[in-house]
Order: C-alpha cells, then sequence, then structure tokens
C-alpha cells in the first residue's frame, strides 16, 4: 500500500556539528506527495529538530528552494513519485552559507535588492488625481516576465559565477533590475546602470544559462543579464561621442 | 551571545557536480580549439609572408596524417562549440518580435546553426571553385 | 536584552504592513518605524491572492454598486460607513500601486483592465494575471525599500505585546536566526499579522497564517469580533486545499457535477447560460457556492476522488490560449500538482477555508480599544466583510486600511506621553523568562503535531460549511481540553539558532486560543447568517436577535466570554439576499418601490 522513500537529509546544528551531516530518514509516500510535504512528514513525525523554510506550498512565496538530487528546486513543486524509488538528497541551497540544516542565509541578497533601486522611479511623475499611466499589453510584455521572479534564490544556487564571488549582483537581482528599466513608466535606467556596469555588475556573468533552466517561473535571469552587457557596453562605447564633460 | 555559525561550503570541484556544469565546461574547453586554429592559420600566413620555400613547407606539414587528424577534431570541436553556443543564443539576446509574436528560442537556435551550415557551405564551395 | 526605539512598531509585513508603513514614512520621515515579520516581507501570506483587487473604475459602475455588493454579500453584517469610506478609497488605492509599479493587466489602449467576479454586479476587480497578490506585494515590498525610515527585522518573531499604563507601548521579539530577544519600544503598535486559516485542516493558507497577533491582541483584553464566519472558498485543490482562484469563474468557468450538469442552478442561482453573468451562477458568492457543493454531496452527486468528494471546475471551453494568458498560475498547478491539463480536462475541486472575516476589534480608523493598538487587513475586524466576504476586497482592504492604519498610527505615536523604559524592559524579560521556559522544561509529553492535528480535525468537524450544535459543543470542549494538554507541551529542539520548533509551539499556542474564539463564538449564534449556517432548528438568518457582531473575550484558561455589540446601519437596511434571475428581480422591484 503505501510506499516508503529514503530522504537523506543535510543537517547542520551549528551548537552541536561542527560541519554539515546527511541523516536518514524513511517517508512514506502517495504519488500526490511533494518533497515539502515529505519534508513535513519528518519534522510532525520523526524529528521535530529539523528546520527548513516554507510557506504557500504552491510555488508562489519562493521560501521552500533547496537542493533535491544535487538541483536547485521548490521542494513545494518536486513531487517525490518523480524520484521515487530514492534515495532523495536534500541540501540547503548552495553558495550561500548554511544558517542551520536547510536553511541560508540570505541576508546578501536581500542587500543586493536593496542597491538595485527596485522601484519606479517616475520617467514623468504624475499625481493620484492624473490617474494611471496608460501602458499598452506590448509595453507590459516588455518587463513582465521579469516581474514574476518570486526571490526564491534557485538561480543563485545555480549561478558558479555568484559561488566563486559573492560581490556579484547574480541573476535574480539582475532580473528585477531590468525589471524596472524596461517599465515605460520608470525613467531611472541611468541611475541603475552604475551597478550594471560595475565591477560587481553583469560582467560577472559568463553565460552559462544555468540559473533560467532552474527558475521555477519562467523569468529567464541570464537574459536580463546579457541584455544589459549589451547595454552597458552600448553605454560605455557611446560614451566616448558625447561632448566632453557629459559623463558622469 | 549569538550562537550563529553560519557554514559556507567549499567551491572546489563545482564544474564535476552537475552535468549543467560538465557540458558548459567542455563548451568553454571546445573554444581553446578554435583559437588553435586560428594559431595554425596564423602561422600559415606569416610562413607565406616568408616566400615560397616556407609557404610550400607549411602546406606540406598541412598534409601530415598527423595534422589531417588534428584538423578532424578540430572540425569536431568547433561543430560543438558553434551548436552550443546557438544554444544560448536565445537567452543573450533581447527577445526578438516578428509580426507581433516573439520567436521561439528553438528558432532562433536553428536559424543560427541553419547559417552557419548555409556559411560553410558557401565557403567550401567557392574553396572548391578556385582550387579546381 | 537588545532595546529598539520606535516610534511606531508594525508587525507583520505583508500588504497591510508593508503599505501602513510606506503610510507612515510618507506622513513624516522624521518617524522611526519598526516592520517585524516572521519571514521575509515578500513570503507574507498576501503573496497568495490570485484573483483581483475591488476598485471602481467603470462609468457604468458606482460606490454605491460597490457597496451594495459588499453588503448584501456580507449578509448586512457590515459597518456600513466604514463600508462607505471602504469602497470611496479603493479606486485611489489600486492607482497608487498603478503608480508604484504594479503590473495591472491593461486593455489595448493600455488603461488597466478590470475583471468580474463572484457577488459582483459590475466588472471591478483590478487583476495582474493571476498573481495578483504577489505582485501586489512585491511592488509594495520593493517600493518600502525606497523610505530610509522604515527599518526592517526581517525573520523576528513577535512573542507579545508590550501593554504598559493601558496602553500599547512596543512589542518582544525573537530574532529567528539567533533566538535571542529585542525589546522594540513605540509610541504606537500596528498589528498586520494576517488570517488564521490554518487552524483548520484543509485550507488555502500558508504555514504562517496562524492567527499571531489576533491571539496577542485577544490576550490583552482587545475582543475578537465575528470570529464564528469563516470563509470556504468553493473551487480548491482536493488534500491539499490549494486555491484556484474565482477568476476562474469570472473568466467563464463552470462547476459541474457528476453527470456534467450546471448544478448551481438547483440553489437559486440560475439560470444557467452559456456565458458568465455577473451574481449569477458560478459567479454567485462564496458561501453559496460552498454550500451548494454540500448539498450535492449529500445528494450523492459529487464526484469520489482519493482526497474525498470533488466536483469539476470546467474551463476546457475557455481554450488553451486564454487560460495561458489570464490564467497562467491556474493552468501550471493543474497541471504540475495534479497532472491535469485544464485546456483538455475539468479540474478536480472541493471547498476549503480559505479567510477569516472576523479579527481584532478596530473601529473605522483601526484603532482598536486598547490605546496606541491599532490593526490592518485579515487579522483585523475592521467591519467590511461581514457575515461573508466578497471577493478581491481582501486585496483592497490591505491597502486602504493599511494606509489608515499607519496614519492614524503614526498621528498617535507623535502625542503620545514619554515612555518608561525600564518598566517596558522587566515586562519584555518576562517575555523572554517565559519563552525560554518553554523551551527548557524537559518534562513535557505532549507533542505540538498531535494537538495541532486534533485542533484541525475538530475544527473542521465542528465550524464546517454547516453546523449542528453538538459538533460545535464538541469541539468547544475538544478545544478547551487541548489548551490544557498544551500547558503540559515538550519541546524536542532546545537549540537556539533558527529553532522553529519552539516558535511553531508559541503559535500553536496562538491558534488553539483563536480557535477557541472561533468555535464558541459560533455556538453562540443561534441562527443562519453568511458563512455561518446550521442545521438544527436555526435555519434562518433572524435580524431580532442576531444583527450583532459577537465580541470574543479573553478570559484566561477558561472559554472566552462571548458579548454581542451593536451593527452600524446606515442606509441599507437588511434584505433578501438573492442572486441569479431572482437577484434581479429584487433589484428591479427594489428600484421600483424606491422610484415610487
Amino acid at each position: 500500500m503505501a510506499r516508503t522513500i529514503t530522504m537523506e537529509v543535510l543537517r547542520y546544528r551549528p551548537e552541536q556539528d561542527a560541519g554539515p551531516v546527511f541523516q536518514t530518514y524513511e517517508v512514506p509516500f502517495t504519488d500526490d506527495m511533494s518533497v515539502l510535504q515529505g519534508l513535513l512528514h519528518i519534522k510532525d513525525e520523526l524529528d521535530e529538530t529539523l528546520s527548513f523554510r516554507w510557506s504557500c506550498r504552491m510555488a508562489i512565496c519562493g521560501s521552500c528552494g533547496m537542493m533535491i538530487n544535487g538541483k536547485p528546486a521548490l521542494s513545494c513543486k518536486t513531487f517525490l513519485r518523480d524520484l521515487a524509488p530514492g534515495p532523495v538528497r536534500i541540501e540547503a541551497l548552495n553558495h550561500f552559507p548554511i544558517e542551520r540544516d536547510l536553511v541560508v542565509v540570505m541576508e546578501d541578497f536581500i542587500d543586493k535588492l536593496e542597491r538595485i533601486q527596485p522601484y519606479i522611479i517616475p520617467k514623468e511623475p504624475r499625481t493620484l488625481e492624473q490617474g494611471e499611466y496608460l501602458q499598452t499589453p506590448a509595453q507590459l510584455e516588455k518587463y513582465e516576465q521579469f516581474s514574476s521572479c518570486i526571490n526564491c534564490l534557485l538561480c543563485y544556487a545555480a549561478c558558479p559565477q555568484y559561488g566563486l564571488n559573492p560581490d556579484f549582483v547574480g541573476p535574480g537581482a539582475l532580473a528585477l533590475l531590468h525589471r524596472y528599466n524596461a517599465d515605460s513608466r520608470d525613467g531611472g535606467a541611468a541611475q541603475r546602470m552604475e551597478l550594471v556596469a560595475a565591477e560587481e555588475g553583469v560582467f560577472n556573468c559568463t553565460a552559462v544559462g544555468y540559473c533560467s533552466e532552474v527558475c521555477p517561473k519562467h523569468v529567464d535571469p541570464a537574459n536580463a543579464v546579457n541584455q544589459n552587457k549589451t547595454t552597458a557596453a552600448a553605454d560605455y562605447f557611446l560614451g566616448f561621442l558625447k561632448p566632453k564633460g557629459s559623463r558622469t | 551571545m549569538s550562537k550563529r555559525r553560519p557554514y559556507v561550503r567549499p567551491m572546489a570541484g563545482w564544474w564535476r557536480k552537475n552535468p549543467f556544469f560538465v557540458e558548459y565546461m567542455i563548451h568553454e574547453g571546445s573554444a581553446l580549439f578554435v583559437a588553435a586554429y586560428g594559431v595554425v592559420l596564423l602561422v600559415g600566413l606569416v610562413c607565406l609572408a616568408q616566400g615560397e620555400a616556407a609557404w610550400n613547407g607549411w602546406l606540406a606539414a598541412m598534409k601530415h596524417p598527423l595534422a589531417l587528424l588534428f584538423h578532424l577534431a578540430v572540425l569536431a570541436m568547433i561543430s560543438y562549440h558553434s551548436w552550443s553556443w546557438f544554444k544560448i543564443m536565445p537567452k543573450t539576446m533581447p527577445p526578438l518580435v516578428i509580426g507581433g509574436k516573439r520567436v521561439a528560442p528553438a528558432m532562433i537556435t536553428g536559424a543560427g546553426l541553419a547559417a552557419t551550415v548555409v556559411a560553410s557551405l558557401i565557403l567550401l564551395g567557392l574553396v572548391w571553385g578556385m582550387t579546381r | 536584552m537588545e532595546v529598539y526605539e520606535a516610534d511606531v512598531v508594525i508587525v507583520g509585513a505583508g500588504g497591510a504592513g508593508l503599505r501602513a508603513a510606506i503610510a507612515v514614512a510618507e506622513s513624516d520621515p522624521a518617524l522611526k518605524i519598526a516592520l517585524v515579520s516572521k519571514v521575509y516581507p515578500m513570503r507574507s501570506h498576501t503573496v497568495a491572492a490570485e484573483g483581483g483587487s475591488a476598485g471602481v473604475v467603470q462609468s457604468h459602475d458606482s460606490f454605491e454598486h460597490h457597496f451594495n455588493d459588499t453588503v448584501s454579500g456580507g449578509d448586512w453584517l457590515c459597518e456600513q460607513d466604514v463600508v462607505d469610506y471602504f469602497v470611496a478609497q479603493c479606486p485611489e488605492e489600486m492607482v497608487q500601486l498603478e503608480h508604484w509599479g504594479c503590473p495591472w493587466s491593461r486593455k489595448p489602449d493600455g488603461h488597466v483592465n478590470v475583471r468580474a467576479f463572484g457577488g459582483m454586479r459590475i466588472e471591478r476587480t483590478w487583476f495582474a494575471a493571476d498573481k495578483t497578490g504577489f505582485h501586489m506585494l512585491h511592488t509594495l515590498f520593493q517600493t518600502s525599500i525606497k523610505y530610509p525610515s522604515i527599518k526592517r527585522f526581517d525573520e523576528y518573531f513577535c512573542a507579545d505585546l508590550i501593554v504598559e499604563d493601558g496602553r500599547a507601548q512596543g512589542v518582544a521579539v525573537i530574532e529567528i536566526a539567533s533566538g535571542e530577544f529585542t525589546l522594540i519600544e513605540a509610541g504606537a503598535v500596528i498589528f498586520a499579522t494576517g488570517g488564521a486559516g490554518r487552524v483548520f485542516r484543509e485550507n488555502t493558507n500558508g504555514g504562517i497564517v496562524t492567527g499571531d497577533g489576533m491571539a496577542l491582541a485577544y490576550r490583552h483584553g482587545v475582543p475578537l469580533r465575528d470570529m464564528e464566519f469563516v470563509q470556504y472558498h468553493p473551487t480548491c485543490m482536493p488534500g491539499t486545499g490549494l486555491l484556484f482562484t474565482e477568476a476562474c469563474r469570472g473568466e467563464g468557468g463552470f462547476l459541474l457535477n457528476k453527470d456534467g450538469y450546471r448544478y448551481l442552478q438547483d440553489y437559486g442561482l440560475g439560470p444557467a447560460e452559456p456565458e458568465p453573468r455577473n451574481k449569477a451562477m458560478e459567479l454567485g458568492p462564496r458561501d453559496r457556492l460552498s454550500q451548494a457543493f454540500w448539498h450535492e454531496q449529500q445528494k450523492g452527486r459529487t464526484i469520489d476522488g482519493p482526497q474525498g468528494a470533488v466536483v469539476h471546475l470546467d474551463l476546457r471551453h475557455l481554450g488553451e490560449k486564454r487560460l495561458r494568458e489570464r490564467l497562467p498560475q491556474i493552468y501550471e498547478l493543474a497541471e504540475e500538482f495534479l497532472g491535469v491539463d485544464p485546456a483538455l480536462t475539468p479540474i478536480p475541486v472541493r471547498p476549503a477555508v480559505h479567510y477569516t472575516m472576523g479579527g481584532i476589534l478596530v473601529d473605522g480608523r483601526c484603532a482598536s480599544p486598547l490605546p496606541g493598538l491599532y490593526a490592518a487587513g485579515e487579522c483585523s475586524s475592521v467591519g467590511i466583510h461581514g457575515a461573508n466576504r466578497l471577493g478581491s476586497n481582501s486585496l483592497a482592504e490591505l491597502c486602504v486600511f493599511g494606509k489608515v492604519a499607519g496614519l492614524e498610527a503614526a498621528a498617535f505615536a507623535k502625542s503620545a506621553t514619554r515612555r518608561d523604559s525600564a518598566t517596558l524592559l522587566k515586562q519584555a524579560q518576562k517575555v523572554e523568562q517565559d519563552a525560554r521556559a518553554l523551551l527548557t522544561r524537559t518534562d513535557g509529553t505532549e507533542r505540538i503535531a498531535q494537538l495541532r492535528r486534533e485542533m484541525a480535525t475538530t475544527m473542521e468537524s465542528g465550524c464546517g460549511i454547516y453546523r449542528l450544535a453538538d459538533t460545535m459543543q464538541a469541539a468547544c470542549d475538544t478545544l478547551d481540553e487541548l489548551r490544557q494538554r498544551f500547558r503540559n507541551v515538550g519541546i524536542q529542539d532546545k537549540s537556539s539558532v533558527w529553532n522553529n520548533n519552539w516558535l511553531l509551539t508559541i503559535e500553536l499556542g496562538f491558534q488553539l486560543d483563536v480557535a477557541q474564539a472561533m468555535a464558541c463564538s459560533a455556538l453562540n449564534r443561534k441562527e443562519s447568517r453568511g458563512a455561518h449556517q446550521r442545521l438544527d432548528g436555526f435555519e434562518q438568518r433572524d435580524d431580532e436577535h442576531f444583527l450583532k457582531h459577537s465580541l470574543a473575550h479573553y478570559d484566561g484558561a477558561g472559554p472566552p466570554r462571548i458579548g454581542y455589540g451593536d451593527v452600524k446601519i446606515t442606509h441599507s437596511r437588511p434584505a433578501v439576499r438573492a442572486y441569479g434571475a431572482a437577484g434581479e428581480k429584487a433589484e428591479k422591484l427594489a428600484k421600483e418601490a424606491g422610484n415610487g
């Protein structure tokens, strides 16, 4: 009747473990169970001390990203039936420090998000009485995909350049930066380009492309980053053509 | 006192841990063959400048079985490089919109590969026509 | 213990909390704002809202229509003056979000598009595909980064409210990463902690929706109002309860029973027409649709699935192209979670708990009876939802009342007298002591998972779509017992770093208190109204005795005291809630009567 699957979970409890170690659990599962539900079974029935982040269960809150059999994935939309007969290996997201068990330290991403100025810097300020900005479906389509980022950090776990150089702004934040630059209401592109072209900016990317493969929301961050390489390069060379003193 | 002690995992050997990264490294590695072939052509050009004897020497060297083997290997690697290069090309360019519809990534890759094949055939035809 | 001095502290960084923070920051940049959230803001449950947010925009629509849909949808248990204010503010708040970058779906001419929603006379639901809550939350979060006066405490868990001198003066919080306590002193406190749907078994809510703010306010003497009204959303995934938005029906989806019959026409919602008609059939209100499911199940006309009875949500006739454009997330959910292609196969659905209409008692300006404490969003009962919330009013509520709470709290904080920091610290130390005692005790034998399961089971049987006195009484008794047993709870994890075993235990304490307020309020309401439907001799609405808000007062270890408060009726007298053809007829008659 109920099948079981072996889940090997990377544990790290800073107060007792010198470094991460795998712990194995036998979990009964049905065809509709996600990896997250497997972990919840462990937490409720087998081991209350296992820590991991989760909330919505439907791939929109972005909490439950982890390495599943070596690949970054959302545990709520990865199903145990697809991983049977197992074993399933679960680890904290790559390239981030492990706070504990499957929980990573994500302050670095938040800092980066704050640095990209992720808000509309109006091209033409408008009062509320004037109503909404007009934006055609075609203009919406230019940035909509990049606005779908749920900040799950899978792309960072997929990016070896971020792993090698944590200063790199990284795929997710750069996709969001591009989202604002590409918005017809926004006029802040020039301010954001400084970071795009900076040492920690887009030129860290070597077009591995794995970030876009693992993105659960089809944001295609690699595309955003590489479009900005072109823009940054064009800015740089066009800068020489401008009259002296106009470059900031 | 905080008991936090975040653990940073090492990056050593990162590219061996995921088939996608292995493929990426092969792609990057295949670029070395492109460079190598460039060097061979450059040497040929230098020989041509040095006079007929040097040029003939280079031509003879090119006919050596080892040189042929080298060319076959280079051809294979350059083909792989082109294929994998066009595969990531859609990710590196702004969305291509034709007739109000976004062109699918597979179409862009396909078009790139087709252009490569056509250009190669034209070049082959030209060289064949000149040396006939 | 660390101490942070703020002017306004906001607990909860979902839609309402973020909107409040921005309102405070904009009202006076000199005010220091502490924004506390037990998760990173973008994880807040606002993220999961799908369908859209209400705001009158069309020329043939009016505030009056929005008011009427809201008040009749709420079965006249709404504060009508507050609803008046609400509907008038909605459009401006939606435009404000647009200015902040929310990617609203557009019409070809570039204006914002609106869609139909259940229980609505005219289309007024603003939407961003079927990820409206997600886009609103991220827009608000990212915009909040603009304001340097907002200091975020991400992944800090609020352990208690600090009340001194009869006034809310701060909160004691736990940094989840370290397990260390911080006292945040403030001139005013805003709770924006969301609902409590996780006290039920099958629900659409995220794991974090545990009624924290409700329980804390309640324990400090603020009544919880109208807690018996819990909304079942009619179209959810069997087993997990994940939501298939009402927009599925707004776009023209059908609900079919096992015979492929659009059964809603048998429940006063007809006639069945091929095109969606507002306030009829699948676009009836949520309570009625969930109730109709129950009746179909009684008649044996539902379909047996592995996770219980289901009906079919049929979207096939909309075609793949339209589904991908208008309902992309729904498409993916059906494909990935159920293995169903909605363009080819109907989706199996059943009702699940979705929303808590009741909450912390506040007035129309978001002020609770406890001076200095404000509340906004699902955790509050500002009075617009009544006995059944109208779909797409909750997202609008976050903005409208998030802003009000922010402005009112800012004004209060500015006029607040100086705090006695030493006394506040002493209180916070007591909170820490108690929480640590819970953690370090070794003699506890009860397991939280077991208690939580029993709570959810009893809530489902006692406070379901239809209710009976004996099962409600059983729920009250069980909850009483569970609260006793909770005192003997044991926590396996004794560590400090990211110990959510500890925090889940504190949350369960919150949940049990809130669940008890729900069950006891339900038992005492001897009528049927909105989402509270009885089958034991109280099948009718009883305006004479129960056109009243219920008020659950905390009473320590025992069950709550249930009292009642008046409902503010300004210009809409209670009438029959009629939908479909009957509704149109009633409206016409009312109009003629009004003209005559």
